[in-house]
């Protein structure tokens, strides 16, 4: 299914979604050196962000995060692309400096619609989000 | 986003290509939250040092200095690794010393004033009310906002370092009036603050954090007298485990003398929130993430501890002297530790076992060869260096009061809530 949402980032990101319900600090919160979340009890500790789509509602934490986005970036281990629910800053500039494809405010909830593992598409040129459902297993 | 005649000439790269750089970033950062316009700002900070940097930062920021690009507002920097008095004694292994250097050349020659400090508002870099400003460092932003009235949007260093050069930042959100409205009233009516400190409120503000998100609270029912530690406790917790840019505090702010003009004559859109005494104590120990009680290192200074903040730790320790097993350091800027030495605190410090660093902040910099120098379990008086010290450097954490830390320090053991 398609749902419309805004471009904070043109362009296009393929990728199986993995999604938080929770804020994420990119600094502390994710190890640039490999992608992976390691915030103490935060939803996604220990799983990979690396090449997947990075679902969550919205940025926290330090204003450096965007250093960190970057190192990930450059080593390979950042996500393809980011769907908020609403952008904030540190996020936003993440995306814009190292331009992966992001959008925010859908206008569907996207935590009713994409569950971890759904092939999703960002459209962020024309502005919106297709998900193929993961085939039950 | 509508530009002047300068700004286009900055987009089309006749002001070279770090000016080019810069104005792309804004562009696209104003773009995302449907900015009008430029505005000027009078004041930026800029926060990241090498730990966060990587190498891929540091030849970030290298190519933007490359080509003779200047920062043309007063621009402040955040502590970085090490104290550059104290190399040899600090034992800072050379590779870390080669990064600082590099990063140390590129701001200079980028023209930032480079003060190593996230107290930079106690030394010259003070905004006005009203003044629009680009500060990272969550910290300081939400203290800029909410204690002088100055508005920051919680700007990443790659804008702020972009407004430093163009000398202008995209107006939305936290620079417009009609986005600083409060957004939900937090009372603390409940709670026995007449007998809380610091940590208590830094308790109290990592709980909320997680509530409050990026909305914007009013705080009730606090007391006028709160002292500027303890307002700094709140706020720079409520930006750990939240996003949010501006607190009224009802009495304190200045754009909310009362709650009715914190939310601009507006009701407020979201529910009440009342914490409890419960919530805070388990907010206690979820901060702290050691589970061994013999103390590595204590240490203070995050944010840097200000001239009052070492006077009192030296009073708590008085004639003791800190256990042989165990470090404690006093992190802070270069011209409160002149002041300790004019003041002969920091012979009184050394000759108890304690170290005042400047140029570093307690959350950071100085963890990458603190680990390797075999410290793992820290105990500390900031909720904020607590989180990024685990977080980011897998320290093991213990939280508590100043008074709990420096008895810690003399123990050699965790003294504070387990």
């Amino acid at each position: 299914m398609k749902i419309k949402a805004k471009t904070v980032v043109p362009g296009i990101a393929k990728g199986e979604a993995i999604v938080s319900r929770t804020a994420i600090s990119f600094t502390g919160g994710m190890d640039p050196e490999t992608g992976i979340i390691r915030e103490l009890g935060h939803e996604l500790e220990g799983q990979s962000v690396e090449g997947k789509i990075l679902v969550f509602p919205t940025g926290k934490g330090s204003t450096t995060g965007s250093w960190q986005f970057y190192a990930a970036f450059k080593r390979g281990h950042a996500p393809q692309g980011i769907i908020n629910v609403k952008a904030e800053g540190v996020v936003a500039i993440s995306a814009i400096i190292t331009e992966t494809p992001m959008v925010h405010e859908l206008e569907e909830d996207p935590f009713e619609y994409i569950k971890n593992g759904d092939f999703v598409t960002i459209n962020a040129d024309e502005g919106f989000v297709d998900i193929q459902k993961k085939e039950p297993s | 986003m509508e530009l002047n005649e300068r700004q286009k000439r900055m987009l089309d790269g006749k002001e070279g290509r770090g000016a080019r750089k810069a104005m792309e970033i804004l562009v696209a950062y104003g773009k995302c939250y449907l900015a009008e316009r430029l505005i000027p700002v009078t004041s930026v900070h800029i926060a990241g040092n090498f730990p966060v940097l990587m190498d891929e930062g540091i030849e970030w920021l290298e190519d933007l200095a490359a080509e003779g690009t200047r920062v043309t507002v007063f621009t402040t920097k955040n502590p970085e690794m090490y104290d550059f008095e104290e190399t040899d004694e600090l034992s800072i292994p050379m590779a870390y010393q080669v990064r600082q250097n590099r990063i140390h050349n590129a701001l200079k020659s980028l023209g930032v004033t480079l003060t190593y400090s996230c107290h930079h508002y106690l030394v010259g870099n003070v905004p006005r009310f009203g003044d629009h400003i680009a500060w990272a460092s969550s910290g300081s932003q939400v203290f800029a906002n909410s204690v002088i009235g100055a508005r920051s949007n919680r700007d990443g260093d790659h804008v702020a370092l972009a407004a430093a050069i163009t000398g202008a930042i995209p107006g939305w959100g936290l620079h417009l009036d009609e986005n600083r409205k409060g957004e939900l009233v937090i009372d603390v009516g409940r709670l026995d603050l007449e007998n809380y400190g610091p940590a208590d409120y830094k308790a109290l503000g990592w709980h909320l954090g997680k509530i409050v998100g990026t909305r914007i609270p009013v705080f009730v029912n606090l007391p006028r007298d709160m002292a500027i530690e303890e307002i700094k406790g709140l706020l720079y917790t409520l930006t750990v485990t939240g996003a949010t840019g501006l607190v009224h505090l009802v009495g304190i702010t200045p754009e909310a003398m009362t709650a009715e003009a914190a939310f601009g004559g507006d009701p407020p859109p979201f529910p009440e929130i009342t914490p409890s005494q419960e919530e805070v104590n388990h907010a206690y120990l979820d901060i702290s993430s050691s589970a061994e009680e013999k103390v590595d290192m204590v240490i203070f200074g995050c944010p840097q501890c200000s001239i009052q903040e070492v006077a009192e730790i030296a009073d708590l320790l008085g004639d003791r002297k800190v256990h042989p097993e165990t470090r404690l350091w006093i992190c802070t800027s270069a011209w409160v530790k002149t002041l300790c030495k004019r003041m002969g605190l920091l012979a009184d410090l050394r000759a108890g076992g304690v170290r005042v660093v400047a140029d570093v902040g307690a959350a950071d910099g100085p963890h990458l060869y603190l680990r390797e120098q075999g410290v793992r379990v820290l105990a500390m008086n900031s909720a904020r260096g607590s989180y990024y010290a685990h977080n980011l450097f897998a320290m093991d954490t213990w939280f508590g009061s100043t008074k709990e830390c420096v008895d810690s320090a003399v123990s050699g053991r965790w003294e504070g809530r387990k």
